[in-house]
């Protein structure tokens, strides 16, 4: 399934203003899917199964919140923050990373948008147009088309069962596979591995 | 996964309108066993003339149209009788019309390509299909009787029954994994050229059982378990 790799949630009442932030970010450059959300228990609950990279939120929904968006940012440190500003609160919130009005223009409010994506993109994700698995995860990757668990893997391999995870995690990533037979049928018709090998 | 342009189903709209924007809506016609001749009602007419509720084919359209349900919604026991019976319906159509379809594909696909992968993606799908007909069987044997038992107040029939809901939700597991592999096999890894026209067909054929499988488990995770849930609630008061 293909998803842009950015997610921005609105929280914000307003339609008027919801539907209007989302028409200036779905015309602009950025490659990124928006979402509403109400409350603030609703985006923790998405984000238990969609990542959200950027929140732009009414400063207002925040109100009596501090402690839970604390908690929030302390869960998944790369989400930012984006204010809007009304005007009504004149110090820069603590909870957000950048803010902006409803009458900046839709270039500056893209523009503020695009940098606070990079701060918050993971260092990984640099490598990942490159999908070609490396020689370590080659490794892995024979062990475990093999039958092999974990334990084994690292035990051969003499890393930690953490780095097999890791690894594990990053073959599925560039591969788009997932089960174990088919990684299997992956390995096989990229030659990592011989048929032979295989038990059938 | 494959999306429709989102319309938001009303009970006005007309029927045939909506399958003209999203043909999946014909599947859900058929797993509602309504035929496809909807002539011009609209779906409040036609939820009339078929007897099914309003809310929950609302609801359910507005699934197949990108549309969560949110918050809880006050199905009946009636309704959430006919969702078993559209579930039901749907696992007919698993067993007997996409999986043979699939196999077919790939039996084809693999006596014109007899390489090792095609052998081995063979043997994926069998075991994959194994799984989901297990799956199914599970559904059909233990849920959905204890769903019916539950719905028509007869829960004091089996006294000393373990079975609930909650244990129901947590059986539910993801069927539609491997289903992605095999697609980003075909996609992306496993070496054939040609027969354009063949894997088209398999392509598109897991696509659609995709989308199906998608919008099954979300019946069962946003219909049917909640409303089983509430429901042994208010009879264990």
């Amino acid at each position: 399934m293909y998803s842009p790799r950015l997610h921005i949630a609105i929280m914000e009442p307003s339609m008027i203003i919801f539907e209007g932030l989302q028409t200036i970010i779905c015309h602009s450059s950025l490659d990124c899917r928006v979402s509403r959300v109400e409350r603030l228990e609703e985006l923790t609950e998405m984000m238990k199964h969609t990542p959200v990279e950027i929140l732009i939120a009414n400063p207002m929904q925040f109100v009596n919140l501090e402690k839970e968006v604390k908690k929030l940012r302390k869960s998944y440190p790369t989400l930012a923050i984006a204010g809007i500003d009304f005007g009504i609160i004149h110090r820069q919130s603590m909870l957000t990373d950048i803010s902006f009005t409803l009458y900046d223009t839709p270039e500056h409010i893209i523009h503020s948008l695009t940098r606070l994506q990079e701060k918050s993109q993971h260092p990984e994700e640099e490598k990942e147009e490159n999908n070609h698995l490396s020689p370590r995860e080659i490794e892995v990757l024979t062990c475990l088309v093999s039958g092999m668990l974990n334990k084994e893997i690292a035990d051969q391999l003499h890393i930690s069962i953490h780095t097999v995870v890791r690894h594990r995690k990053n073959i599925t990533l560039k591969t788009g596979i997932r089960s174990q037979s088919g990684l299997t049928i992956y390995a096989i018709s990229k030659k990592i591995v011989s048929i032979e090998d295989i038990e059938l | 996964m494959f999306h429709t342009p989102k319309t938001k189903v009303r009970p006005a709209t007309k029927m045939a309108e909506l399958i003209d924007a999203n043909p999946h809506l014909l599947l859900m016609l058929q797993h509602f066993n309504i035929d496809f001749r909807v002539n011009d009602l609209t779906v409040w007419q036609l939820c009339i003339r078929q007897g099914i509720s309003e809310n929950l084919f609302v609801s359910i359209a507005n699934l197949y149209n990108g549309f969560d349900i949110r918050g809880p919604q006050p199905f009946t026991r009636g309704d959430l009788l006919l969702v078993i019976d559209f579930l039901k319906s749907s696992h007919d159509f698993y067993r007997r019309e996409k999986y043979p379809q699939i196999s077919n594909y790939i039996r084809q696909l693999q006596e014109n390509h007899p390489v090792r992968e095609m052998k081995l993606l063979e043997k994926f799908f069998k075991e994959y299909f194994d799984e989901v007909l297990e799956h199914l069987d599970y559904e059909d044997s233990t849920a959905f009787p204890y769903f019916i038992t539950l719905l028509e107040g007869r829960e004091n029939d089996r006294p000393g029954k373990r079975y609930s809901s909650k244990e129901y939700g947590d059986h539910h597991t993801d069927i539609e994994l491997k289903l992605q592999d095999l697609k980003n096999l075909l996609l992306m890894h496993v070496d054939i050229e040609g027969d354009l026209e063949l894997r088209r067909k398999l392509l598109f054929a897991l696509y659609e059982l995709e989308f199906d499988l998608y919008i099954h488990s979300l019946i069962e995770e946003k219909i049917l378990i909640p409303s089983g849930q509430q429901i042994e609630k208010e009879v264990n008061v």
